[in-house]
């Protein structure tokens, strides 16, 4: 293992994380770009424990509610709930496949959006059929696109850590 | 009890999920005057240094589509900025329309000068007066600085006009000083030569000066007495029989113009246009000629 190895980890998180403040904008409307601050949730939750993985969806919840203060806490839940099942599923019935892991990006995205609509009491009228049905679908694929990238390219670098969750490399 | 097995998800995991669980709940129910100052202090603490960098980020895009904007109506400008010179100049040919107008008093009309689109003879020109407007066959056609032309055929609302250019223009002429007489006629009729006049026919005995002024000496009826035609700039070539014959320097380029004045009325005999025209450039003595 090489020094530098320590470091890589950390670098991809914050990379996303600078994304998402600096390119998404830039990549079509706001319902379809990829999210990169959800995918690096997501890539966190494959390695951590449920725990930490609830504890981190609700920190990025807190701070996406403190940016859209329209229903403050409804992110909180929703990313606690999608983080701790991601880290959960992943480690109950996930395999180590990049497609797999793809599968688990367009979910959570998916489910996200649908709790967020859920929880701050919007699930109703047209629009959310088209959130539901159009939207929020294209923004998981974006986001799964996205995610299986970084994973063909740096999946070297976000291999599990956590027990119980080491299988094939991708 | 944890939820799964303790393989998966621990005692502490789920103690803590249900922790997170309810704390989101409780931020569901927080009233707004807690809530606005949480997320505003979240955003002026842990998110300031991202929601900056977003807005230097949509300020970069920004300043990139303006650098677009600003580069394309600079080109405007400056597209715009070259046809200024001769907005210009054809300010000053109007002025100088509107004070030849008011020295002539009467007996003219104003007509714009028609330029064809495709190429055309440019030793004549069409304008846009004519017998409507009161022109008639061989009136005088004159801009401020002096003779132009003559009117060569006149249609209801258009005429056309011969330059001094044309092979065939004549005019008598005489010098200011009323000194020399001779015909003004075209110097060459293809090349450089076609844009300078020649004073023809000057008596061999007459030495006429760089610098002379020659005008319109009046005799035929065609043209007023007193039209300026232009400045004697040397002789031209070996003297015929008994004659000299003088390179002049015409008044006024039809090139120059986009408006002229054409002189319809007959003027009362002996009158004399000389001042409502401004005087040419006349040569001092031994300068060489443009």
């Amino acid at each position: 293992m090489r020094r530098t190895d320590r470091y890589r980890y950390p670098f991809m998180m914050t990379l996303l994380v600078v994304l998402q403040f600096t390119v998404r904008s830039h990549l079509g409307g706001d319902r379809i770009a990829p999210d990169f601050l959800l995918l690096a949730l997501l890539l966190y939750t494959i390695r951590a424990e449920p725990g930490k993985s609830a504890l981190a969806g609700f920190i990025i919840g807190l701070l996406r509610d403190a940016m859209t203060v329209v229903s403050f806490g409804a992110g909180m839940l929703a990313h606690t709930l999608v983080a701790f099942a991601s880290s959960w599923a992943k480690a109950v019935f996930f395999a180590e496949h990049v497609f797999v892991k793809g599968c688990l990006f367009f979910a959570g995205t998916w489910l996200r959006n649908f709790l967020v609509l859920a929880i701050s009491g919007k699930l109703q009228g047209s629009q959310v059929a088209w959130e539901l049905l159009v939207w929020s679908p294209l923004q998981g694929l974006t986001t799964a696109l996205v995610g299986v990238v970084v994973l063909w390219f740096f999946g070297g670098w976000l291999s599990p850590r956590r027990p119980g969750a080491i299988g094939i490399p991708v | 009890m944890a939820i799964g097995t303790d393989r998966y998800a621990s005692r502490a995991d789920t103690l803590l999920f249900l922790a997170c669980v309810g704390l989101s709940i409780a931020a569901l129910s927080l009233p707004d005057q807690w809530r606005d100052p949480l997320a505003q202090g979240l955003r002026q603490s842990v998110l300031a240094p991202l929601l900056f960098l977003q807005r230097q980020t949509e300020l970069l895009a920004a300043a990139r589509y303006r650098y677009d904007e600003v580069v394309a109506q600079r080109d405007s400008v400056a597209l715009a900025a070259t046809f200024l010179p001769e907005l210009r100049s054809e300010n000053v040919r109007l002025r100088g329309l509107l004070g030849l107008s008011q020295r002539l008093g009467g007996g003219y009309v104003s007509a714009e000068i028609l330029h064809q689109p495709e190429p055309t003879n440019p030793l004549s020109f069409v304008v846009s007066a004519g017998k409507k407007e009161g022109v008639r066959l061989l009136s005088a056609v004159v801009s401020p600085e002096g003779l132009v032309g003559v009117v060569a055929s006149v249609d209801e609302h258009s005429s056309v006009v011969l330059s001094w250019a044309h092979p065939e223009f004549r005019a008598s002429a005489i010098a200011t000083d009323g000194s020399v007489v001779g015909i003004a006629a075209p110097h060459g009729a293809e090349g450089p030569k076609v844009w300078l006049l020649e004073l023809q026919g000057v008596l061999y005995r007459q030495q006429v000066q760089p610098g002379t002024v020659i005008v319109t000496s009046g005799l035929g009826g065609v043209f007023p007495r007193g039209i300026p035609i232009g400045t004697v700039i040397g002789q031209a070539g070996e003297e015929k029989g008994w004659g000299r014959t003088y390179l002049v320097r015409p008044a006024i380029h039809p090139a120059e113009l986009s408006h002229v004045m054409i002189l319809t009325t007959p003027r009362a005999a002996g009158s004399d246009l000389r001042n409502a025209f401004t005087a040419p450039d006349s040569l001092a003595p031994g300068e060489p000629p443009r």
